[in-house]
């Protein structure tokens, strides 16, 4: 079962430039702590990508759900 | 008669009210834009100016000169929009109507926040006029020591700008004959030197050769000016002697107080038919959406062609059919005389090009400010 309520859905799908990981700076910087963003993206190097971001800024990877062609990062803020 | 109304002149409102002027009966329909400002200015250029010894005056055009006789043009701001009554209020409190309302408000410099940060005058930009005429004279007066260079904010205009004027800058202090005595270092906020990454492996390559120092994982959190250093929000502090910033970008107020954007006011656009995501009569173009594209004169091209194509279809009775599929067309500077070409959409990646011919990209770089002015703002190609 999910437990989060998505604030911000980002769809960058197909997204070169800025592309999907400056999409999820961009959708965190827009956050409140505490809120959950969903980035969806079909860019294989996101897989790489978000993770390490997400670690080296310490926010938190709650979920990473694999759909038909792409991928849905749930990210939330944590400072 | 129907009114089709457009919020801002640069480049994008410029180019669609001049398209939609050409391609419509002016008999059934009115264009009306509205913009305070008086000339437009060809930002590309910005970069090159930093570095020449030119007034700036020569990148201005008056709209004047630019705007076809047959729009309405209103020398004003729009300060709040009513999607449910279909009415733009301007600045003198007077109401416009419209069938059809057009956004192409760009992005705005968040000016409060810059001058926050440049409270020291070794903190330079060149992402305005007075920005590209202050870090000149700052420029002229350095002589050694670490220059750090940074975006402030996600999204900004024209994602490569930043690297082009690394590789600029070293050749500028190079030529100077201080460049020994010189740190350049770039901060970027992804793993890699740019967005996307096969051309990111060129550039750090570069970077690498030229000797500018690249730090990964920056994200810019504020600026500590007593103390000379930058900070990031992964906690990191670079220290330097002159820093320059892509300034602070956000949506423009009326975006936001009309409730039309998200929460930085970047306007929430259908990636296809270029549309409002909520309302059915506006349309957005350019800088100022929340499109998942750069923000860049080539984006702002391609997909007013789309929109001209969807509103006149709907001034017909028909669907809105054309779709924007992305299509973008970019340079990356990597000196004063090289540059790597890269098109892509949204559905293939970056292609890559070599432009290394001197003459060639002399040539192409005339005709590009000219194609500009002459064709391109009028939307004509
Ligand atoms: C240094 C630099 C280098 C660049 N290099 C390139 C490049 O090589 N290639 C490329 O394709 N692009 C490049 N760009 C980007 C390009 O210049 C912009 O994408 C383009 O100018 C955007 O046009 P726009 O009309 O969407 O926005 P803007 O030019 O910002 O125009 C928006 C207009 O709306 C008006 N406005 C705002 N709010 C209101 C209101 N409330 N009421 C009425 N009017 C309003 C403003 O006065 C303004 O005139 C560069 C930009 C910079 C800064």
């Amino acid at each position: 079962m999910t437990d989060y309520e998505i604030a911000i859905e980002v769809d960058a799908r197909g997204a070169f430039c800025p592309g999907p990981m400056m999409e999820l700076i961009k959708a965190i910087r827009q956050a409140e702590v505490g809120e959950f963003i969903a980035l969806l993206s079909s860019d294989e190097g996101t897989r790489v990508d978000v993770p390490a971001w997400v670690d080296k800024a310490k926010h938190e990877l709650t979920a990473l759900i694999n759909e038909d062609g792409f991928d849905r990062y749930i990210v939330k803020k944590l400072h | 008669m129907k009114n089709i109304v457009i919020i801002g002149g640069g480049f994008s409102g410029l180019a669609t009210a001049n398209h939609l002027a050409r391609k419509i009966n002016r008999k059934k329909v009115k264009i009306t834009l509205i913009e305070p400002k008086e000339e437009n200015i060809y930002e590309p250029e910005y970069l090159f100016w930093v570095f020449q010894d030119k007034p700036i005056s020569n990148l201005l055009k008056p709209i004047s000169k630019l705007l076809s006789k047959e729009v309405n043009w209103i020398k004003n701001i729009a300060t709040k929009i009513d999607p449910e009554k279909n009415i733009v209020t301007i600045e003198n409190g007077k109401n416009i109507l419209y069938d059809f309302l057009i956004l192409a408000t760009g992005a705005r410099m968040a000016q409060e926040k810059l001058d926050a940060y440049c409270q020291t005058d070794n903190v330079c930009e060149f992402y305005t006029k007075d920005g590209v005429e202050h870090l000149k004279e700052k420029l002229m007066e350095f002589d050694g020591g670490t220059i750090v260079i940074t975006p402030t904010t996600v999204p900004y205009k024209c994602p490569p700008t930043p690297i082009e004027f690394a590789f600029l800058l070293d050749k500028y202090l190079r030529k100077r004959g201080i460049r020994h005595k010189s740190t350049i270092r770039f901060l970027y906020p992804l793993s890699r030197a740019f967005t996307m990454a096969e051309p990111a492996k060129k550039v750090e390559k570069l970077f690498a050769k030229r000797n500018i120092k690249f730090t990964p994982f920056f994200n810019f959190e504020t600026i500590d000016n007593e103390n000379n250093k930058v900070l990031s929000l992964e906690g990191e502090e670079i220290g330097y002697e002159s820093l320059i910033i892509i300034p602070p970008h956000e949506g423009q107020d009326v975006i936001k107080d009309s409730g039309l954007g998200d929460r930085e006011g970047w306007i929430t656009t259908d990636r296809y038919t270029m549309k409002h995501n909520e309302h059915d009569n506006i349309y957005a173009i350019g800088d100022g959406t929340n499109l998942p594209v750069s923000k860049s004169g080539t984006v702002s091209h391609f997909s007013s062609n789309i929109l001209v194509k969807n509103l006149i279809s709907e001034l017909k009775g028909k669907p809105p059919k054309a779709k924007y599929k992305g299509l973008t067309i970019c340079f990356i500077l990597t000196s004063f005389k090289k540059s790597m070409l890269l098109h892509f959409s949204y559905n293939y990646p970056p292609k890559k090009y070599g432009l290394n011919s001197t003459l060639l990209f002399g040539l192409f770089k005339k005709a590009f400010k000219f194609a500009y002015f002459k064709f391109l703002i009028k939307g004509r190609l």
